[in-house]
C-alpha cells in the first residue's frame, strides 16, 4: 500500500467530449476546423485514388487498378448485387460513395499525425444518414406510390385485425425514426468510443511515465493496450463502414420489395 | 446468406427499440396526465412483448426454416 501511496497525483484529466472539439485552423470559420478539413482531404484522396486507378484501364490491370477494382467489385457484388437483386446497378454509385467515404474518414482515426476519425463528430454520420433516408423513402414512393407504401408498411397480411391498431405505430416508428437513428448513432458511437479509448490509454501511459518508477513500469501496459486497440480500431472502422453500407442497401432493397 | 442475417439482426434491434420506445412513451404521457407512475412500466412491457410478437411473425412464422438454426 505504501508503494502506491501518493501514486495517484491529482491532475490527471481523463479525456472527455471536449477532446473532440477543435479550434479553427485559420480565422474562426467553422469550415476550417480539423474534422471539416479532413472531410475535404478525404474527398481529394478518394477522387485521386480512383481516378488514378481507372484512367488507364488495361485488360491486365496494374497494381493500383487492381486495388481500385477490388474495392469497387466488393461493393458492387457483395453488397449491391447480393442484397438489392436485379435492380442493383443504379444504386452501386451511391453505395460505393458511402462506403469509400466512411471507410476513409474512419481510418483517419489511426493514421499517424491525422489520428481523428471524422465520423466521431455526430454531424457527419447524420448528414450521410439523411441521404440514405431520403433515398430509400423516395425509391419506395416512386415504385409503389405513397399510399400503398404506407399501407404495406402498417398492415402485414395474416394478423388478427385488432393487432394492427397496436402494431402499426411500431412499424411506422421503425421505418421513420428508429432506422435513421440507429444508422447514425451506431457509426457515431463506435467511432467516438474507439477514439476515446485510444486517447485514454495513450494519455494515461504518458501520465504514468512522469510518475514514480513503479508507475513507469506499469505504463508499458497502458501503451500496450493503446497499440492493441489501434489494431482493434482498424477492424471496427472497416466493419462499421461495411455495416453502414450494407444496411443502406438493405433499406433500399426493402423499399423495392413488393411486400415489406 | 450472411449479409441478410446481419440485416435481420439490426432490424430486430430496431423493432425492440421501437416497441419499448413508442409504447413506453405513450405510457409516460398517460402517467403525466393521470398523475400516476404505473403506465410507463406497463407501456414498456407491452411494447417489448409486441415487438417480440412482430419479430416472431416476421422472421419465424413467415420462414419456419429459420427455426432449426
Amino acid at each position: 500500500m505504501n508503494l502506491l501511496e501518493g501514486a495517484v497525483r491529482p491532475g490527471f484529466r481523463a479525456p472527455d467530449a471536449g477532446d473532440f472539439v477543435f479550434p479553427s485552423i485559420f480565422g474562426d470559420s467553422v469550415l476550417t476546423t480539423k474534422p471539416v478539413v479532413l472531410v475535404f482531404f478525404s474527398v481529394i484522396l478518394i477522387s485521386t485514388f480512383f481516378i488514378a486507378s481507372s484512367r488507364k484501364a488495361l485488360v491486365v490491370p496494374s497494381k493500383i487498378q487492381f486495388a481500385g477494382e477490388m474495392v469497387y467489385g466488393f461493393v458492387r457484388n457483395e453488397i449491391g448485387k447480393d442484397v438489392i437483386g436485379s435492380e442493383f446497378q443504379r444504386f452501386v454509385p451511391f453505395l460505393f460513395t458511402i462506403f469509400t467515404f466512411i471507410l476513409t474518414n474512419n481510418i483517419f482515426g489511426i493514421i499517424p499525425l491525422i489520428q481523428f476519425p471524422t465520423m466521431s463528430r455526430i454531424g457527419f454520420p447524420v448528414s450521410i444518414t439523411i441521404f440514405v433516408y431520403l433515398t430509400y423513402h423516395f425509391v419506395a414512393i416512386r415504385k409503389h406510390g405513397l399510399f400503398k407504401y404506407l399501407k404495406d408498411m402498417c398492415f402485414m397480411p395474416g394478423l388478427p385485425k385488432f393487432m394492427y391498431v397496436i402494431l402499426a405505430p411500431l412499424e411506422l416508428a421503425t421505418y421513420f425514426l428508429i432506422r435513421p437513428l440507429t444508422l447514425a448513432m451506431r457509426l457515431f458511437g463506435n467511432m467516438f468510443a474507439g477514439h476515446l479509448l485510444l486517447i485514454l490509454f495513450t494519455l494515461g501511459g504518458e501520465y504514468m511515465l512522469h510518475d514514480k518508477l513503479i508507475m513507469q513500469l506499469f505504463s508499458v501496459f497502458s501503451f500496450g493496450f493503446s497499440l492493441g486497440f489501434t489494431f482493434f480500431e482498424f477492424f471496427v472502422q472497416c466493419l462499421q463502414a461495411y455495416i453502414f453500407t450494407l444496411l443502406s442497401a438493405l433499406y433500399i432493397a426493402g423499399a423495392l420489395a413488393d411486400q415489406h | 446468406m450472411a449479409s441478410k442475417d446481419e440485416g435481420a439482426f439490426w432490424n430486430i434491434i430496431s423493432y425492440l427499440i421501437a416497441g419499448m420506445g413508442f409504447w413506453g412513451a405513450a405510457g409516460a404521457l398517460l402517467d403525466n396526465f393521470l398523475k400516476t407512475q404505473i403506465f410507463v412500466f406497463i407501456g414498456i412491457f407491452l411494447g417489448l412483448f409486441l415487438s417480440i410478437y412482430l419479430i416472431w411473425v416476421r422472421y419465424v412464422r413467415s420462414d419456419p426454416g429459420n427455426l432449426g438454426k
